[in-house]
């Protein structure tokens, strides 16, 4: 403490040297840093002689390159003699300054800088190239940065001489870092040990380490998108098991496999015994265990054409949301199941939240396919709409606020919280009320669940996802009812149709007035609908209203 | 009790059906008899059913309390307190804290009350616990840590070739970050400097604890070390008491602390204001739709533009003072840490979802490396998350110190008080990176953006370090 003062003064140009000491040092091989003592043998800089004529330049002047200009070429030079030579060569005519008679004063320069110390007369260095050096190092700008580790200079020559350098001398911690300057190593030592030691103390979950494992993935899941694209473009409905072979096949190349055996509730066969061909089919089955890894958030039934209209249906409802959407699968499976068919539905259930012990399948996205197969054009929302859910990790809290706020499931004042929020955090969460009768609909339509559970056999799938009793609270109940309706009237015919025309507004309006199963099939999808207009800018209020009128009309 | 609360909700749900189909909506979805506590299942609901739901009512519940209605925001504190638990999942420990925040600002409509059961407040939150879950905290979340390891790097960096510095902790809490410093220092190729380290804390203890370990430290690096202890509050720190001295390269560094001194008397600092406000909050659902088509980002929306003005560079006059006197002192370096998180909008609304969200991501960073039994994990959750929460929900006025701010809006203020910014260096990013990958939980990031690091859980950035120094020559 006693001797601050003392070595205060080396401060300046033991700084400016640094850069190039840094290599000696570096050639070192001793561990230890150098003592301090050393540094007292140096010469102290800024020591000019007293009568030196010291000279003050402002920032400005201090870093003006070119400050003479030549007229011919533009070349610009920082000395006026220099130019005088230069203006040689042009054959222009030229004039040295001739050395005055008397002795020249020396000069010393002073940094423009207040709190350097060579700021100080006292310590103002004799070169003026020196203290512009000085200058940019230590309080300016490190506007050159090197290609090979990113390391930052304030002056182009230590670049220059640090290329030459870098990379030949590294620094290797033991967990794997390399450093090409010792001091950072160093630092880093410091801090890596140290976390080695506080590793040692934290237990940390496996389980959980998986899900963030898992939520590297996303890339998959927009792959998924591609092949699905694919998928709703063939016509041939046995083409498009063999695409889902693809698709599953996009998901085995994923590194991670389920830690343990999936819970029971990751399939669900069904009640009515319509799926023979499930437990037969192992590999299929597998298969889709591991592209749960995709998100737990996918559904994905099996895509094994059978009728006419399944290869569409059933790449519509590859994303499909398990609440609604599944209309179109239920009813490929029903016809399915009516025919004889063998047809597996497989429900890829949340594995995400493992560590809650709880496995719902909820998906966020669901009339997108089916736009996709109608019009071409909505693949663009498919997409989109996939990345915004690949933001989502497993089933935490974070991924149940987006998710409620991609369903509007909040209503109210809530629904307008959350575009508030949207507005604030992610462009892919601005749907104004998104679905907004989705909400709405679980709130009424869990009346009508039991009883459905019970007659539509074919919406196991569905009903999977409210198993166990436990109805979807806002979700999944008017889903149900959606489905049921829409399934026994042949509302998805209407709602076929109504797509084909690739407007919401018709499409609601039609379906509307076709049953009141649809209805809600429409107001569902409207919500999703929702999201298309307000990604390519902007939905009509009218639609909205539509849809959360008839909701909120909708006898309980 | 119960029956008679289902009863007002369920009146008021058939009658807005005249009124407003979306209000209708709202509260048909809510009524009361499927969240009665004798339904079976709804102890039977998954995770993220249960999830749903709660967010669901913590929103509607939040709304209520806005606008005052009380009678309507008990109903839900009732559903929400069948589903919260603060030991349970991520959703529903966040659910605990919120209506606990929530209740308290309901309370406020009666001063009596709300006095009444925060009269013992300080007693229940003592010191030293409080300091015990910042420690946890920054065991179990790498956030400080990284901020350390970033804030040293950038100090370091500043301060090469210096021999004497002076750093200035303005909250200085916890002494790991400057045992970290003291580390890196002796390593400097030129020799470790003489070094200062000024803590200000509003607890002697604490700094005695900080000048007692960093002394050994120092001692047992051979590092020429002084620790100057300054007992204050921040918000009335005297500069001259930091004793900054010429010829001491000066850094200034404030980790998660910076944003109390934006705490202003905003027009609701008393209840009684709040409750003038309070009708402002009770709009119809459509004013509320059109409101938020106006209203993104930080436009003004009516209630804050009734309640106060929220300019985006203004900062209060005590903020201002405060980096005024600071430049005064024209550091080398002033290295600042803060959420990055709006909670300092005016309107509650506002502050709650924003802070909903936030909080969640924080959460979930606990509940993905911690087990959910921890009782360091609770303690952090409830002394410093929670009471975050309820600061930022309860409060108004000068109580309300947890008014974080965005990175962005500090550029401004830091700009506006003649800092310019310095841009972190890659080693900085690469030792925070490094420090991440020992950490071992993927789910922790670090960005950078214009020469500032944010701190993300997953893609949400939770937490901003920026660097300034004195802008001179402009």
């Amino acid at each position: 403490m006693a001797a601050a003062s003392s070595s205060s003064p080396f401060v300046g140009v033991r700084g400016e040297e640094l850069q190039s000491d840094m290599k000696q040092q570096q050639k070192q091989p001793s561990t230890a840093p150098p003592p301090p003592t050393m540094k007292k043998r140096r010469n102290q800089p800024g020591n000019p002689n007293p009568d030196a004529e010291v000279i003050a330049l402002s920032p400005k002047t201090l870093l003006a390159t070119n400050r003479f200009i030549c007229e011919v070429c533009n070349k610009g030079f920082q000395r006026e003699q220099n130019l005088q030579l230069h203006r040689r060569g042009h054959n222009l005519p030229w004039k040295l300054r001739l050395k005055s008679s008397k002795e020249v004063r020396r000069r010393v320069y002073l940094c423009p800088e207040p709190t350097c110390v060579h700021h100080d007369p006292s310590r103002a260095l004799g070169d003026l190239t020196g203290i512009k050096k000085h200058f940019c190092r230590k309080h300016g700008e490190k506007k050159w940065k090197c290609d090979k580790c990113s390391k930052r200079y304030a002056v182009q020559s230590d670049l220059k001489a640090h290329s030459k350098t870098c990379g030949t001398r590294e620094y290797r911690c033991d967990c794997g870092t390399l450093f090409s300057r010792r001091d950072s190593f160093i630092t880093h030592r410091a801090f890596c040990n140290a976390m080695a030691q506080e590793r040692s103390r934290i237990p940390t979950v496996g389980l959980n380490n998986l899900g963030s494992h898992l939520y590297g993935n996303n890339t998959m899941a927009l792959s998924l998108s591609q092949v699905s694209a694919q998928l709703s473009s063939l016509p041939d409905h046995r083409g498009s098991g063999s695409q889902f072979e693809h698709l599953v096949s996009a998901g085995n190349p994923s590194p991670f496999s389920p830690p343990q055996p999936p819970p029971q509730a990751a399939f669900y066969p069904g009640n009515n015994g319509s799926n023979q061909g499930f437990s037969e089919d192992h590999q299929l089955h597998n298969s889709l265990l591991q592209s749960k890894a995709f998100h737990g958030l996918m559904q994905l039934p099996d895509l094994q054409g059978n009728t006419d209209a399944s290869s569409s249906t059933a790449a519509a409802s590859l994303f499909n949301l398990s609440f609604f959407s599944n209309n179109s699968s239920a009813r490929s499976i029903g016809d399915s199941n009516n025919e004889g068919n063998q047809n597996n539905q497989i429900l890829i259930a949340n594995e995400f939240n493992g560590a809650n012990g709880s496995s719902e399948p909820t998906t966020l996205f669901n009339g997108d396919l089916m736009s996709d197969h109608v019009g071409g054009e909505m693949n663009s929302l498919y997409n989109t709409s996939m990345q915004s859910e690949s933001i989502l990790p497993r089933m935490s809290a974070t991924a149940l606020l987006q998710k409620a706020a991609q369903m509007g499931l909040t209503t109210c004042g809530g629904s307008s919280l959350w575009r508030g929020f949207g507005s604030s955090t992610s462009g892919s969460l601005k749907p104004p009320s998104l679905g907004s009768g989705m909400g709405g609909g679980g709130g009424n339509g869990g009346d009508g669940l039991q009883a459905q559970m019970e007659n539509e056999a074919h919406l196991q799938n569905l009903m999977n996802s409210l198993a166990n009793g436990s109805s979807s609270l806002f979700v999944g109940a008017g889903g149900v009812a959606a489905l049921g309706g829409s399934f026994t009237t042949g509302g998805l015919g209407s709602f076929a149709t109504g797509l084909r025309d690739g407007d919401e507004t018709k499409f609601s309006l039609s379906s509307t007035g076709s049953l009141r199963g649809s209805d809600r099939l429409t107001r569902d999808f409207l919500g999703v609908g929702g999201m298309v207009r307000s990604i390519s800018g902007g939905m009509s209020g009218r639609e909205q209203n539509h849809g959360i009128g008839l909701n909120a009309l909708d006898p309980k | 009790m119960a029956p008679l609360m289902a009863n007002v909700v369920q009146d008021e749900g058939s009658s807005s059906v005249t009124s407003s189909p979306l209000k209708t909506f709202s509260l048909m979805s809510l009524s009361p008899p499927s969240l009665s506590p004798y339904s079976p299942w709804l102890r039977e609901l998954k995770s993220d059913e249960r999830g749903l739901c709660l967010i669901h009512l913590l929103l509607n519940c939040a709304n209520h309390v806005a606008a005052g209605s009380l009678d309507r925001a008990n109903a839900f504190l009732e559903q929400i307190a069948l589903l919260a638990a603060p030991d349970g999942d991520a959703m529903q420990r966040i659910a605990s804290h919120f209506t606990e925040a929530l209740a308290r600002r309901a309370l406020r409509l009666w001063p009596g009350l709300y006095h009444a059961l925060d009269s013992t407040r300080a007693v229940v939150l003592p010191l030293a616990e409080a300091a015990a879950a910042r420690r946890h905290f920054l065991d179990l979340c790498p956030f400080l840590r990284l901020s350390y390891i970033v804030s040293n790097q950038a100090i370091m960096e500043a301060m090469e070739g210096e021999r004497v510095v002076h750093v200035v902790d303005l909250n200085a809490s916890d002494p790991t970050q400057w045992i970290s410093l003291l580390q890196g220092l002796r390593a400097r190729p030129e020799g470790p400097p003489h070094l200062k380290i000024t803590g200000v804390h509003e607890h002697k203890e604490l700094l005695n604890h900080m000048a007692a370990r960093l002394s050994d430290e120092a001692e047992r690096l051979d590092i020429p070390f002084q620790f100057n202890a300054v007992v204050s509050r921040l918000d009335n720190l005297d500069v001259e008491s930091l004793r900054v001295k010429t010829g001491e390269a000066l850094a200034i560094s404030t980790v998660l602390q910076l944003h109390s001194l934006l705490a202003s008397n905003d027009g609701a600092g008393d209840p009684r204001q709040a409750q003038r406000t309070a009708p402002v909050s009770q709009l119809t659902l459509g004013d509320y739709l059109e409101k938020d088509h106006a209203a993104n980002g930080y436009s003004p929306s009516t209630e804050s533009a009734l309640s106060s003005p929220f300019a985006p560079a203004s900062s209060p006059a005590r903020m201002e003072s405060f980096l005024a006197s600071l430049w005064g002192l024209s550091p080398k370096i002033m290295v600042v840490t803060e959420q990055e998180s709006n909670h300092n909008a005016p309107a509650l609304n506002e502050r709650f979802v924003e802070a909903l969200f936030y909080y969640a991501a924080l959460f979930d960073c606990l509940d993905s490396t911690v087990p959910r039994q921890s009782v360091e994990r609770l303690r952090v959750e409830k002394m410093l998350l929670g009471e975050e929460i309820k600061n930022i929900i309860a409060c108004e006025g000068w109580e309300r110190k947890e008014r974080h701010e965005k990175l962005e809006r500090w550029a401004q203020r830091m700009d506006m008080a003649g800092f310019g910014p310095l841009p972190l260096s890659y080693y900085g990013l690469l030792q925070a990176r490094r420090l991440l990958q020992s950490f071992g939980c993927e789910g922790y990031k670090v960005k950078e953006e214009n020469g500032c690091f944010l701190l993300c859980w997953q893609d949400r950035p939770l937490f901003s370090i920026a660097a300034w120094r004195c802008k001179r020559y402009d």
